[in-house]
Order: C-alpha cells, then structure tokens, then sequence
C-alpha cells in the first residue's frame, strides 16, 4: 500500500491570513519510519504548516496528505494515529497536570497506564500539581508525557523541547529513538540544530512559506563546504587560488578555510605537499546549511549593527 | 518519494469536516467542563432559584389579602418599574408581584451569565492554544463547542425548572389556572436563558478574544434590554425587536402564552446553528474580524503605563463610549412621550423610583448613565489584576517603574473617564430632552447629575482595588460579584429585609437623587474619601505583597 510509504505528503502547500502569505508553495515529505527535520527561522510557517496537518487550519491551495488521508476533512479518524506537541503548552489552571495528561489521553483512546507512568518517571513530572503552578518546562513536559504515552503513528512535534533543561532534552532524545526503532515516524520542528542532526535522518528547510531544500542530511553535505583546520610548515602558496577554496584565513600560524567537496581530493593533495603538521576537517554542520541558506539575511543583519 | 500517495486537492474553500466525526468526544468534553465549571454552575443554580423562591416567601407573608395584593399593582404602575423591570400583566395576584419583583433580574443574570460560561469554554480557550491541544486528539470540531453548549443549557433549563417548582410550591398561579403560570414561567426564563447562550456562540465566533467576545455577548444583551425598556414604556412595538420581550409576552400567570417560546427556542436555535456553521468554516484561532498589521514603532506616549493603558483599552473605552452616547440619546428621545404616562400615574413610590413625576424618570435615567459608567470604570479598574495574572506588567516593572506610580497611572484611566462619561451622557441626554421641550438648561442640569454618581463609581473602583490588593487571586470575581450583589440589593433588598440604613449606604443609593431630590454634599464628600483610603490601602499592599501572575 502506498499510503504507508510517507507518513506526510504535502506538496504546493499555500496559505494566506488576509494579505499575509504565511505559505507559497510548501512540499515537505515524511516518509513512514524515519524522522524528518523541519527547520526555518522564525515566522518561515513552520507551525502554520503544522496546523494545516492538524486539520486546525484550511489550506488555501496544494496537496496535503496525513497517513493517506486528508487532515481536513478526515481530522478526527486521523487524529487517533498521530500525537501532537506545541512549542508552547497553554493548560486549565485549576486543573492539575495529571488531568490534563488524562482528558488528553483519552480522547484518542484508552489510556495506556503503564505507558504514562513510565513517561512522568522519565520527564520528572509530579502529575498532582495545579496547572497554574507549572513552569513554562513543567507544561512542556505535560504536553510530551501526554504524547509519548500513546501508541501515534506519526509525532507531529512543533519545538517540543522550548523549556526544557538539557537533562530533559536527553530524556526526550531518547524517547524520539525509541518511537524511531518501533517504525514510528515524526516530524520534528526545531531551531536547534544539536537536536535535529542527531535525531533526524532527513530534514527540510523552510524560508518564507517555501522549501528551499530537503533531503537526507548526508544528501544535503553534498551541497556544502567542509571546514579545513591545519597547522602548515609549507606555507599557504597557492592554496587561495585552489578552485573550490573559500575565506582562507592564517591566525597564529593555523590555516583555515571551507573546501567545496568536489575540490576536496585536489585541495587535499595540495595540503599534503605543505608538510600539515596537523589537521582537522569537519563536515558541514545542520547549522552551517540553515546559516548558507539565510545568508544574505546573516549579511543583513552584519551591515545592520555596523551602522 | 517514488510512491507518492495520491494526495486529494483541498483547495476548495468549502470543504467542511466529514459530518460523522464532528462530535467525536463529546462525553469527554462534557466531563472537562463540568469539572472546570461544577462549582460556578451550582452557583448560578441555587443564587437564581433561591432568589426567587426568597421573593415568593417574602411577598406571601407581604400581601396577605388580596386588597394588599391590589394596592401593591396600583404603586408598581410607574413609569419606572414598567422600564426598569417591566410590569406583569397579572400585576395584582402573588404570581405577577413576584414576577415584577425578580423576573427582569433572573433573565438578564441568565442570559448574560449563559454567555460567558459558553465564552469560557469557547473562545477563552482557543485563544490561549488549549483546544488546540485537544484538537489535536480525536476531538470532533463542534464537540466542544457542543458539549458547552449542552451543559450551559441544561443550566437554563435547570434554572426554569427550579422556578417553576418553587412557584407550584409557593401557589403562585392564580386560582383555578391550574399550574400553566408556573411553568409558562419556567420556559420564559429557561428560553431567555438559551438566547443568552446563543448570543454567546456567536459572539465567540465573531471576536478573536475571550474579552471581546464577552463584551459583544454583553452589548447585544444590554441592546435587547434597552430595546424592551422603551418599547414597553412607548407603544410596545419597540419590545416585540427584543427576546427579552417575548419573554415578557408569555405573561405568566395571566395570558399564559406558549408561543413566544418558540420564537425563544428558534432564536436560539438559530444562532447556534450560525455559531456551529461559522465553526465548521473558519481557521481555528481565528475570528471572522481578522487581525490587520499595525504601526512598526510605538510613539514615546506608549511607554508610560498611562499610554499603554490606554492604548490596550482603547476598544473598551470606545464601546462604553459608543454605549453611553446611545443610552443617553434613547433616553433623552422618550422623556417627553412618556409625560402623557406620567401625568395618569398614581402617587405610589417605590425604593428605586422615589417617585413618580418627570424629575423622578430623569433622576432614574441619570442614575442608569451612572451604572453603565461603573461598569466601565470597573472593568478598567480589574484590568490591573489581568495584566498582573497574565504576567504582562512584569516587563513593565521589571523598568524603572514603581508599582505605586504604574498602578496610579492606570486608575487614572477610570477616574477621569468616568468624568467624561457622566457628562458626555447626562449632558446628551439632558440636551435631547431639552431640546424637545424647549429648555436648554437641561444640558447642565442632568450633566450635574450624572456627575454626582462619580464618588459612587469611585468607591466600586476602590473596592476593586483594594480586592486587588489583598485577594488577588479572587480579586476579579468578588469585584464583579460585589458590583452584582450591589445591583440586587438595589433591587431587591428590602425583600431580604436588609436592614435601610444599610441600603441607603450603598454608593449608589447614597447619591442625591438629583433632580428630584436637592443637592447634598456630605455622602459625595464622604465616599470621595472612602474611594481614596480604599484605594490606598489597596495599592499600599500591592507595593508590599508578591507580584502572583497565574
């Protein structure tokens, strides 16, 4: 069966609110089983598209499919296999946190005790507090204990970890890992890029309501440059000049400087020939691919603080 | 992405949710909301059932003979009672006493109350992301909506039923119609009630805000009331634009008519039925008066709590406004068509009206500018606590900014718009009616007394700070409930045998009764004085207690 090879189907996606375009054109894919990265500054519409999954929001225009269905007009059938967690978790004040996670719970079914017991043990959570008493970490929590206790095909996660403290952080890697091994699939949206390179296996990038890039993070490499760190007795003749050298910098002695990785054998065997005395390269981070793509924004922002 | 699933087209903007699932979760939502709202309801219950079954009590061992029930249905023949609670068409047996006595105050407090408990459930919570939460799961998009509307209604429905009991307890109907009053009754109420919820519905699909949606519900009931007050006291057609008057056209104990109820029942039905439409349409978060951009800078005003108080206020200050301009223009129109009535009317005083002639009507209207204009300064004065809860003043103090001088600053904002809004409607509507009868000198006349309704204003405005400022966590409720307790025992304190000297204390009460009565300065005086140490004692335990946001 198709539907079980993407979990998220969306292509053309366009939403407006009155004159503003939150999304042209939106494609975003998750394929069933894997855990795709969904990056972009704010304001990019990365929740937007995230309520339109939810079925919250009408899409004005594209294709949209959640587990083979439409979010729309399927949302309450569709809703019993995904989980949903906000980046900010709002909850009723006078109930307490226990409540919250329950009426959540079983609204997409029975609730699975054990399950639940086990994620408040896991996320420290003490479930008899008034809801009013949480901090913004505590409300985090209730939202992803409410989430990680169901049996979801698909996590739709929206900066689930905005809050919470890097132990937490841990603990909810973890889990991710977990929904991951039993063939689970999720979409992760988030700014921090630690979080998605060690959890997502694809990853899409958004800006200005449309994707600029997606792919596996391996695929996405490709496309970039890796950072050259050496300590050189030969000096530098020539390297500035190698096609495929970028902002070759000396400091103290030690070369630095960003390869495209097609040049990368022939920049090699030019360092060698300069006697490197040491040597470190490292791959292009999930950062260094966001920060490549928002760069005239990056530019902006320089000139911006220089006037 | 070899295999792409067949993805359906969704562009077509009238796509509704599949009809099956829309009320999936219906039970769990009713459970949420008993259990956030068990407490509230049971009030509503028992406060309204109970107030009616105290007035019946009260008026049976009142009017024992019938000659006693005839004198009291001569007395309530006024202008003023006719306006400010209608008067029952079986005004001289027990039932339609009673009727006159409480029924304006249940239904309103119903209708009203109704609404925002539907605007609790509804818009409040979507505002804040908390049925985004619950969409999220397999919640159909009206179940909520449903099951508040099911629980808020079956309060209506509750309320009518315990009143309609308490009158076949108490004997009301009048011999030998069996118990049709009582329960003719019982709908009236129970249909007002469920207009009231439907007002609400829409309100909240109409405004993006919980306090807005409150404020529209508050408005188009407070419209209905107004429209009744002068239909009843013109020629009535006015009453038949207003649910409020088919309820009063069901006329317990006397036609004892049950088709107005279904004029209630369809309105009702028919604004649900919008609510659950506009619902199924639209965004969730959104409302249908869309956000537009604003300005990119703030001027340098903004930055003092005063500007930014009345930037943030500035809706509410334009809609009491807007409301006020109105009251008075409407009032001041039907002064004059009413002197034909007041000439015919008999010498009988009530407590409210303290009289009958036209300087007694002119002194009941100035006093209902004043009302409107403590709601206002009220509700502004609360905003306080809001912006505290919210956590929204914490930025704010977190500057070089006393809590003193912020909270000062922003009760400028009630105390000098209350100013204004006391003149600007008893100017206008002394102006209205001047310029009918030919006396320009009713401007400033009824502009003074509306003015002296200030210092009263100025005392609720002191309660609410001083609840502010030692009970904040309950500071908005008992401010609201102590304004509401005030109204009652206006209205009905000398049924629960409250003590006069008490009632006459009342900041409202307390006021000259201008024009009728002459000027007296001591009780302004005297509440100018109470409103200031209220409010010192108020902001003096704000600048020393926590700042509790939540």
């Amino acid at each position: 069966m198709s539907s079980t090879e993407m979990a998220v189907d969306v292509h053309g996606l366009t939403k407006s609110f009155g004159a503003v375009h939150a999304l042209r054109g939106l494609d975003l894919t998750v394929p069933t089983g894997q855990v795709t990265g969904f990056l972009g500054p704010n304001g990019s519409g990365k929740t937007t598209t995230i309520r339109i999954l939810l079925g919250l929001l009408k899409a004005d225009g594209g294709q949209v499919s959640l587990l083979g269905g439409d979010p729309w007009a399927e949302a309450v059938a569709l809703h019993g296999r995904i989980a949903y967690v906000p980046g900010d978790v709002t909850l009723w004040p006078d109930l307490t946190g226990g409540e919250a996670i329950d009426i959540l719970c079983r609204l997409s079914g029975p609730l699975d005790l054990k399950r639940k017991k086990s994620m408040l043990e896991r996320f420290e959570l003490d479930p008899t507090k008034k809801a009013r008493t949480y901090s913004k970490g505590n409300r985090q929590k209730v939202a992803l204990v409410a989430a990680l206790a169901s049996e979801a095909e698909l996590l739709l996660l929206d900066e689930p970890t905005s809050g919470l403290d890097p132990l937490m952080e841990a603990a909810f890697t973890e889990s991710i890992r977990e929904v991951k091994a039993q063939g689970r699939s999720v979409l992760l949206s988030s700014h921090i890029f630690a979080e998605v390179e060690k959890l997502a296996d694809r990853v899409t990038i958004i800006r200005d309501g449309a994707t600029v890039e997606s792919g596996t993070i391996a695929e996405l490499r490709h496309l970039t440059r890796t950072q050259v760190t050496t300590v050189l007795d030969g000096g530098t003749d020539g390297l500035a000049a190698l096609p495929g050298v970028h902002d070759l910098v000396v400091v103290d002695g030690r070369v630095s400087f960003a390869v495209d990785d097609l040049g990368l054998p022939r920049v090699l065997s030019a360092v060698a020939a300069l006697r490197p005395r040491s040597l470190v390269a490292n791959p292009p981070s999930l950062e260094a691919l966001f920060l490549r793509h928002y760069g005239d924004e990056l530019a902006s922002l320089t000139t911006g603080s220089q006037k | 992405m070899t295999t792409t699933v067949p993805a359906r087209q969704i562009a077509a903007p009238t796509t509704t949710h599949s009809s099956s699932d829309t009320l999936a979760g219906l039970g769990t939502m009713v459970r949420l909301i008993l259990r956030r709202n068990r407490v509230r309801l049971a009030v509503w219950l028992v406060v309204l059932v109970g107030m009616f079954a105290y007035i019946a009590s009260y008026y049976r061992t009142l009017f024992p003979t019938q000659q006693s029930l005839d004198d009291f249905a001569a007395v309530s023949d006024t202008p003023g009672i006719k306006a400010l609670t209608g008067l029952s068409a079986a005004a001289d047996t027990m039932g339609g006493a009673v009727w006159t006595k409480g029924w304006m105050t249940i239904v309103l407090s119903l209708a009203i109350g109704a609404a925002f408990l539907v605007t609790r459930s509804g818009r409040a919570d979507e505002e804040v992301g908390r049925t985004e939460l619950l969409r999220s799961r397999m919640l159909g998009v009206h179940a909520y909506a449903a099951a508040s509307w099911l629980v808020n209604g079956l309060l209506c429905v509750a309320v009518g039923l315990g009143v309609a009991l308490v009158s076949t307890a108490n004997g009301l109907d009048p011999e030998g119609t069996g118990l049709a009053g009582s329960f003719i009754l019982g709908a009236s109420i129970t249909g007002i009630g469920l207009v009231g919820l439907g007002i609400g519905a829409v309100a909240g699909q109409v405004a993006s805000t919980s306090r807005g949606a409150n404020a529209l519900a508050s408005a188009v009931t407070i419209g209905f009331y107004v429209l009744r007050m002068v239909g009843d006291l013109g020629n009535g057609a006015l009453a038949w634009a207003s649910p409020i008057g088919w309820g009063q056209q069901m006329q317990p104990y006397a036609g004892n008519q049950w088709w107005p109820f279904a004029l209630l029942i369809a309105l009702a039905a028919t604004l649900l039925a919008v609510a659950a439409r506009t619902e199924a349409m639209r965004d969730h978060g959104a409302g249908l008066l869309a956000e537009r951009p604003g300005p990119a800078e703030a001027p340098r005003r903004l930055a003092s709590p005063l500007g930014l108080g009345l930037r943030l206020q500035r809706g509410p200050i334009i809609g009491w406004t807007i409301a006020v301009v109105l009251a008075a223009l409407l009032f001041g129109s039907i002064i004059d068509a009413m002197t034909t009535l007041l000439t015919g009317a008999g010498g009988g005083v009530s407590n409210l009206l303290r009289g009958s002639g036209v300087k007694a009507l002119l002194g009941l209207l100035a006093g209902m500018i004043g009302l409107i204009t403590a709601i206002f300064a009220t509700q502004s004065t609360v905003s306080l606590r809001t912006d505290e809860a919210s956590g929204i003043v914490e930025p704010q103090l977190a500057g070089a900014l006393s809590r003193t001088r912020w909270a000062l600053e922003r009760l400028l904002i009630p105390a000098v718009g209350s100013v204004v809004l006391l003149l600007v409607g008893g100017g206008l509507l002394g102006a209205v009616y001047g310029s009918v009868i030919g006396d320009p000198s009713q401007a400033m006349t009824m502009a003074g007394a509306a003015l002296a309704y200030w210092p009263a204003v100025m005392v609720l405005v002191g309660v609410a700070v001083a609840l502010f400022g030692w009970l904040p966590r309950l500071a908005i409720p008992v401010t609201w409930g102590v304004m509401a307790a005030m109204w009652f025992a206006m209205m009905l304190g000398e049924v629960f045998g409250l003590p006069t000297w008490l009632l006459d204390a009342l900041p409202f009460s307390a006021v000259p009764y201008l024009p009728l009565e002459p000027m007296s300065w001591t009780p302004l005086v005297i509440m100018t004085l109470a409103a200031g140490a209220l409010v010192w004692t108020g902001l003096a335990r704000f600048a020393r207690r926590d700042v509790q946001v939540g």
